[in-house]
C-alpha cells in the first residue's frame, strides 16, 4: 500500500475539520470588514513547518491561529516617516519597504494600535491552509517574485498575491516577526541561535537566495543590529 | 614550515629596511613605486601581503592595525579571507609553474596549509570557515558583519571562526586548489589537495547540493540544490565543483552527480544563462567572477562536445559585457587574460595591456574606529591597509600564459 506524504494527509484532515460554508456569498457575509489596507484571515488550522527545508523548519505540524487581520502590503517608506518624522529613505522611495530595527517597527506597529504577526501568523498568511511552499503555489518563477524596492507593492509579473490576498510575502524585504528564535514542538535539532536572542524575520528578500523565498523558511537576526540585511515589516490587528 | 615563512618575513622586513616607526604587527612599511617596473611593483605587494597580511596561512585582504583594541593585525571589517587566500594560492602556483623554484612552491603550500586549518578549525570534515582568529574572546568588530556567525572552535581552542560559508568562497576553495594541484603540488600534497575536495565537495554532495552550516541550516548564498530555486551561476558552480573533484580525486561518485545534475535537472542548460545582461544595471561584476572561475576549469577539464559548447556559450554571454567594459576593478583583466587563453583568440588591445600593466590595489590609510566595550563606544584612531592579491594573481597567471611581458 502507498502512504500518502504527510502534508496531503495534514491537508485532508484540515480540510475535514475547517467548517464548511454553505456557499461562497454566505462566507463572505461572515467576513469581517478588514480596515484599510488589511485582509482578513479567518481562524482555524493551517499546515505550519516543511519537512524538506532547513532542521529548524521541522516538523511539519498542524497549527492554528485565532482570526485576524493583516497589511496587505510591507509598511512603507512614506507610512513610516508619519510615525517617526526622522525617518531617511532616499527620493523617489516613499512606496519602498522601510528597513528599520525590530523596536522601531514595534514601536510602528504599537502608534498604529497594531502589533508585528508571530511567525504562526507571518505563515499562514503567506500560504493559506494547504502548506504550499510560496505564496502562490508550489512551483518556482521568477516573474512571480518581487526583485526589487522598485517593482514592490504587487509590482511583480504575475500571481503574487498569498492566498490571503498579501503581497510581496516573497522576496522584496525580510519582515520581522514578534516571535524570539526558537525551536517548534517536537524540534530537536540543536541551534546556538535559539533562545531569546535573535528575533525571527520571514520571507526572504532580493538580497539573499531563492530558496529563502519559502513560505516556511526561517531565519534570525539581532534585533537592534540589522546591518545590511533589507529588513522591513508588516503589521497585524485581532479581528476579535 | 610556517616558521621558515616568518623568518623570509622578517628578512624581508629588514632587507628592504623600514621607512618609518612600526606599530606592533606591522612588519612592512614600503609600498609600490609608480616608478618602479610591473614585476618590482608586485614584488613590492607580496613582501606587503605576506608580512601584514598572513594569518596563520591565511591571507586578509583588509587589516585593521593596533592601537584598534588589538594587539596584532586581524581580520576587519572585511572579514573573508578565502578570496585572498585563494587568489594567493593561485598566484603562487603559477609562480611556481614559472620558476620551479622551491621557495616559491614552499609558500604556495604554506597557503594551502591555511586553508587546510580553515577546515580544521571548524572540527567538522569537509566543512570550512569563512575565516579565523586567534582569540579567546568575541573581538569588537564581530558585530560588525552583517552574518553573526562567529563560533569558538572546540577543534582548536583559543580560535573562533567564522561560518555561513557561500558559493563563491566554494569557488575559491574548488578553483584554487584545483590550480594548485595542477601546477605546483609535490605528490604529498596533490594527495592532500585531492582529500581536501573530496571532503569538502563530498558533503556538498551529501547534503543534497547545499552548504550547510555546523548545525545543518543551508547557508544564506549556499543553494545548488537541485530540489530548491536558484541561480543559474549557482548551476554552474555545482558543475564545476563535481567536475574538478572528480578529476582530482578520480572517484566515480562525483561523476555520477555531475551526470546526475545534467540529465535530471539540466544543470547544463540552466547555467547558460549565469550572466545576466539586462537590464544593465543588474549586470554584476562579482558574478562575472564566479563564473570566470568556474568557466575556467569547465571548459580545460570537460571533453565533451555538447558540454563544452554550452559552457562556451555561457562565456560568449560574459564576453558581450566584457569585451567593453571597464578594466579598474583588480579581477577584470583576469577575466580579459582568461578568455585569451580559453578560446585562443588574440583580444589583446592597448586599453587591456595598459591594464595588466598596471598593478594598483594597496592602500594604507588613518581612519577613526568605532569600537564597543562593556562601557561603551570607544573612538580610536588607527591605521588600515589593503593589499589585492588578486592583482599579484593576475600578473604570474599573466606571465605563465605569456600575456605579460617579464620586463615590464
Amino acid at each position: 500500500m502507498v502512504t500518502p506524504p504527510a502534508h496531503i494527509i495534514l491537508a485532508l484532515a484540515i480540510c475535514i475539520a475547517a467548517p464548511y460554508p454553505a456557499s461562497a456569498q454566505q462566507a463572505a457575509a461572515k467576513r469581517p470588514k478588514a480596515p484599510p489596507g488589511m485582509v482578513y484571515v479567518p481562524a482555524g488550522p493551517f499546515l505550519m513547518g516543511s519537512e524538506k527545508g532547513d532542521p529548524d523548519e521541522r516538523p511539519l505540524h498542524t497549527d492554528s491561529t485565532r482570526a485576524y487581520f493583516i497589511d496587505r502590503y510591507e509598511v512603507s517608506n512614506r507610512d513610516f516617516a508619519a510615525f517617526d518624522p526622522s525617518h531617511r529613505f532616499p527620493a523617489g522611495r516613499e512606496d519602498n519597504a522601510a528597513i528599520v530595527t525590530w523596536s522601531r517597527a514595534e514601536a510602528y506597529a504599537r502608534w498604529a494600535g497594531k502589533r508585528l504577526p508571530t511567525e504562526r501568523e507571518w505563515e499562514k498568511a503567506a500560504r493559506g491552509t494547504d502548506g504550499r511552499l510560496f505564496p502562490w503555489g508550489d512551483t518556482f518563477e521568477e516573474s512571480f517574485v518581487t526583485w526589487g524596492p522598485e517593482n514592490s507593492r504587487g509590482g511583480s509579473i504575475a500571481k503574487p498575491a498569498s492566498p490571503y490576498g498579501c503581497f510581496d510575502m516573497a522576496g522584496s524585504v525580510w519582515e520581522w516577526t514578534a516571535d524570539w528564535y526558537k525551536p517548534y514542538p517536537g524540534n530537536e535539532t540543536p541551534m546556538e541561535q535559539y533562545g531569546e536572542t535573535y528575533k525571527v524575520m520571514r520571507g526572504g528578500s532580493h538580497f539573499n537566495d531563492w530558496a529563502m523565498w519559502r513560505t516556511s523558511h526561517r531565519y534570525y537576526l539581532l534585533p537592534e543590529q540589522i546591518s545590511r540585511y533589507p529588513v522591513g515589516f508588516r503589521c497585524v490587528k485581532d479581528a476579535e | 614550515m610556517l616558521s621558515t615563512l616568518t623568518a623570509r618575513i622578517g628578512l624581508m622586513g629588514a632587507a628592504i629596511g623600514l621607512s618609518c616607526v612600526p606599530a606592533a604587527g606591522q612588519r612592512v612599511h614600503v609600498f609600490p613605486d609608480t616608478t618602479q617596473p610591473l614585476h618590482a611593483r608586485v614584488a613590492a605587494c607580496e613582501r606587503l601581503i605576506l608580512g601584514n597580511h598572513w594569518n596563520e596561512g591565511t591571507v586578509i585582504h583588509h587589516v585593521i592595525f593596533p592601537p584598534a583594541g588589538l594587539d596584532r593585525p586581524v581580520v576587519g571589517p572585511q572579514a573573508d579571507c578565502l578570496d585572498a587566500t585563494s587568489e594567493l594560492l593561485v598566484a603562487y602556483a603559477h609562480k611556481y609553474a614559472i620558476t620551479k623554484d622551491p621557495a616559491d612552491r614552499q609558500l604556495a603550500d604554506s597557503v594551502f596549509s591555511g586553508i587546510q586549518r580553515l577546515e580544521r578549525v571548524t572540527g567538522v570534515p569537509g566543512l570550512f570557515a569563512r575565516s579565523l582568529n586567534r582569540t579567546d574572546t568575541a573581538l569588537w568588530h564581530e558585530k560588525t558583519l552583517w552574518y553573526p556567525e562567529w563560533h569558538a572552535s572546540r577543534a582548536m581552542p583559543g580560535y573562533r571562526w567564522l561560518g555561513d560559508l557561500s558559493t563563491d568562497k566554494f569557488t575559491s576553495i574548488v578553483s584554487s586548489v584545483s590550480m594548485y594541484w595542477e601546477l605546483c603540488a609535490d605528490e604529498p600534497h596533490r594527495k592532500a589537495a585531492a582529500e581536501l575536495l573530496d571532503r569538502f565537495v563530498g558533503r556538498v554532495v551529501n547534503d543534497n547540493f547545499k552548504l550547510t552550516d555546523l548545525d545543518g541550516k543551508m547557508t544564506l548564498w549556499g543553494n545548488m540544490c537541485p530540489d530548491l530555486p536558484h541561480q543559474p551561476l549557482n548551476s554552474l558552480l555545482m558543475l564545476m565543483g563535481l567536475k574538478a573533484t572528480h578529476r582530482l580525486t578520480g572517484k566515480p561518485r562525483y561523476d555520477s552527480a555531475y551526470r546526475h545534475l545534467i540529465r535530471q535537472y539540466r544543470y547544463d542548460d540552466h547555467q547558460i544563462l549565469s550572466k545576466m545582461l539586462f537590464p544593465e544595471e543588474w549586470r554584476n561584476v562579482g558574478d562575472d567572477y564566479h563564473a570566470a572561475r568556474a568557466l575556467y576549469l569547465l571548459l580545460r577539464y570537460e571533453e565533451d562536445p555538447s558540454l563544452r559548447n554550452k559552457y562556451r556559450m555561457n562565456l560568449n554571454r560574459h564576453w558581450h559585457d566584457w569585451k567593453s567594459m571597464d578594466l579598474s576593478w583588480e579581477s577584470s583583466p583576469w577575466f580579459i587574460m582568461a578568455y585569451h587563453v580559453l578560446t585562443g583568440e588574440d583580444v589583446k588591445t592597448p586599453y587591456r595591456q595598459h591594464h595588466m600593466r598596471s598593478l594598483q590595489g594597496f592602500e594604507r590609510r588613518r581612519r577613526t574606529f568605532e569600537i564597543p566595550g562593556p562601557s561603551g563606544t570607544a573612538r580610536v584612531e588607527s591605521e588600515e591597509e589593503v593589499v589585492s592579491a588578486a592583482r599579484i594573481r593576475n600578473y604570474w597567471f599573466g606571465r605563465y600564459h605569456g600575456l605579460i611581458d617579464p620586463a615590464w
